[in-house]
């Protein structure tokens, strides 16, 4: 499988002296998704903000699709979507009308948008809201019409960022499917969460980041050796806790 | 200290920080020429009063011209209260206390309304005793005393109404009432008048009983509060940078179609969103706003040649530059936003497609003004005014994109 996402060596955050994240190095390949997980504070949203480009890294470099940002900017940027933590709409457009800028954003083709926006706002039940400014949404409306935007630009990779908070749980049933059903046609997924018990169940591999370092990566079981927990087997969410207390409770 | 006493300090200290957030900005006002500007508009309003006090028409609508004046002041009841959204986890516990902290809420803005209505009346006075002057100077002062005090209260019922149509309906009756009371004081006799005044403030007072209400209206305050300190803001804009509050949209449906006239093409996805940005934010309401007050102004003028035509071109220059400065605000509007690096759209292609939709827009807006200009100049013959309108405008639009990119690049080098 191709790596879509390359991070290599990454050293980064909001200033030279201090930097956040040390030495972050992974992958992620296409049909697959990652979980990244962590404490508050830990350097997950700074590793995000580092990939979309919103900062630059002091050491390392970042490939998604094989192109990097400053070689082939728009090629860098076509290749993934993101769905921030916090909903970031347009509150002077309508939920069909950030459809529509998106579709345009990506290069969506004519023929295709008119049907995938229908069937995003079916499956993700904003038909009746369709004509409703991102003003007067609720916040879990507004984290549906960041997925719908994320999804209707079909890029080769997704960062999704916390997707679950404020989402009913039909919305997060859609979400669920529409991602497994994105992966099988071969998009790759990076996906931000403290809900570890859908982490596991949905994701293949797992970066688990602490103090801005990767404390742990790979399948669940080398999350758990990682942890030495392998012999007690456990959930995702044990090991996750052995390795960001070193067991202390 | 009582828990009443409490919260009518906070209120002070809440006017207070706002006096010195705001008091800066006043400075920077007063050193823009402003105030200059505002004196002569001020000095060539008092001329044009007293020459009219001093000779008025016969014709004149005395009655028209204190309906409409006064309603306007009577009606207009703001409420300050610095209430803020964090209020309804903070002070909303002490909803029972709040009466003393609404009290200087409305003493402080009644009084501040109250004096303008009485500028007004008095303003209206010296116009009124040219006419029949049926009830007389002092009478009319009560009789609009009486309405402004009703006007604060139906305007804080209407904001303690639940349902926002309701809350309309009943401005809007407020409005109408009060304009026919006014229209009924200033031509009827006494008694009619009175008697008419009594009937439609007791079916006002029933139809109040009707609406469901909150006992306090949070939400509404804190909106009416964002409002009002937005327009303050959007004020001091004009002068210098002011911090950025969030904007508030409206649907605008009869202009909103332009939306759709944008071709779905990855080359137009700037234009689309500026173009909705134009239409639905505040800066399309003030541009429209100033569309048809210069259109109407530019139509006065021409249509009575003044100054051999050329006083037309002036008012034309003087509506082309406030729209080009308020239109200037749409480069702001998306200037932090997150999507303008997420989108796979180079940047030069962003300050492109803004230049599209502002050239467009500039073109339309002095299209439409220098039409009101034109064709009644052409009608009288004065061709020449009309045609170096045309040019001057022509040529400012020619020049404007590269001076906003200029701008723009600079502004993008300052951050």
């Amino acid at each position: 499988m191709d790596a879509i996402l390359q991070v290599n060596q990454l050293t980064g955050g909001y200033s030279p002296r201090r930097p956040v994240l040390h030495n972050i190095s992974f992958q992620v390949k296409a049909g697959e998704m990652v979980g990244l997980i962590g404490l508050n504070g830990a350097g997950k949203s700074t590793t995000i903000k580092h990939i979309l480009g919103l900062m630059k890294p002091q050491i390392g470099e970042i490939k998604v699709d094989g192109a990097t940002l400053e070689e082939e900017t728009e090629q860098y940027r076509a290749s993934f979507a993101y769905v921030p933590e916090s909903p970031v709409l347009f509150d002077e457009l309508t939920v069909e009308e950030h459809l529509r800028l998106t579709g345009m954003a990506y290069s969506v083709n004519d023929d295709q948008y008119g049907a995938r926006a229908e069937e995003l706002l079916e499956q993700f039940q904003m038909l009746p809201k369709r004509k409703a400014f991102a003003s007067h949404l609720s916040k879990g409306m507004k984290q549906k019409v960041m997925i719908m935007n994320a999804l209707l630009a079909d890029p080769p990779l997704y960062i999704i960022d916390e997707p679950f908070l404020g989402l009913d749980p039909l919305g997060i049933r859609s979400l669920l499917d529409r991602l497994v059903e994105v992966k099988r046609k071969g998009a790759a997924i990076l996906m931000s969460s403290h809900i570890l018990s859908t982490v596991e169940a949905y994701c293949d591999r797992f970066i688990v980041m602490h103090h801005g370092q990767i404390a742990a990566q790979g399948t669940l079981d080398d999350v758990r050796q990682a942890a030495g927990t392998e012999m007690r087997g456990g959930s995702l969410e044990d090991a996750f806790y052995k390795l960001v207390t070193g067991g202390h409770r | 200290m009582g828990a009443g006493h409490e919260l009518e300090a906070i209120w002070s200290r809440r006017a207070k920080d706002f006096r010195e957030q705001s008091l800066p900005y006043f400075r920077y006002m007063g050193q823009s020429g402003f105030p200059a500007f505002m004196s002569l508009i001020l000095i060539s309003s008092a001329i044009g009063y007293i020459t009219l006090v001093r000779q008025l028409p016969a014709n004149f609508p005395v009655a028209a011209t204190g309906v409409i004046s006064l309603t306007l002041v009577l009606c207009w009841s703001p409420l300050r209260t610095w209430l803020a959204a964090g209020d309804t986890v903070f002070m909303m516990p002490r909803e029972a206390d709040m009466d003393g902290y609404l009290r200087l809420s409305f003493r402080y803005t009644t009084v501040g309304c109250s004096i303008l209505a009485a500028i007004v009346l008095l303003l209206y006075l010296p116009i009124y005793n040219q006419g029949p002057a049926i009830s007389g100077g002092w009478l009319l002062a009560m009789i609009a005393a009486g309405l402004k005090a009703g006007n604060v209260w139906g305007a804080w019922r209407e904001r303690q109404m639940t349902w926002p149509g309701m809350r309309r309906l009943m401005r809007l009756t407020r409005w109408a009432l009060t304009a026919l009371i006014v229209a009924a004081w200033l031509t009827c006799l006494v008694w009619q008048a009175a008697l008419f005044s009594i009937l439609v403030c007791l079916s006002f007072l029933l139809a109040h009983r009707l609406p469901s209400r909150h006992r306090l209206p949070w939400e509404r305050l804190i909106y009416e509060e964002a409002r009002t300190r937005k327009r303050y803001y959007v004020f001091f804009g004009l002068f210098i940078d002011v911090p950025t509050l969030p904007s508030s949209t409206a649907r605008r449906s009869y202009i909103a179609w332009l939306l759709r006239v944008v071709r779905y093409s990855n080359r137009n996805t700037f234009v689309y969103l500026y173009t909705a940005s134009l239409i639905r934010t505040e800066i399309g309401g003030i541009v429209i706003r100033l569309l048809l007050l210069g259109c109407l102004v530019i139509y006065w003028f021409a249509d009575a040649v003044s100054l051999s035509g050329w006083g037309s071109v002036l008012v034309y220059g003087l509506f082309m530059s406030v729209l080009s400065v308020q239109l200037g605000g749409l480069r702001h509007v998306h200037r932090y936003s997150v999507w303008k690096h997420v989108y796979p759209l180079p940047e030069k292609q962003r300050a492109e497609q803004y230049l599209k939709v502002d050239r467009l827009t500039m073109l339309v807006c002095s299209m439409l003004l220098w039409l009101f200009a034109a064709l009644p100049l052409v009608m009288s013959s004065y061709y020449l005014p009309a045609a170096a309108a045309a040019a001057g405008a022509l040529a400012y639009i020619a020049i404007r994109p590269s001076r906003l990119r200029k701008r723009m690049q600079k502004e993008m080098d300052e951050e």
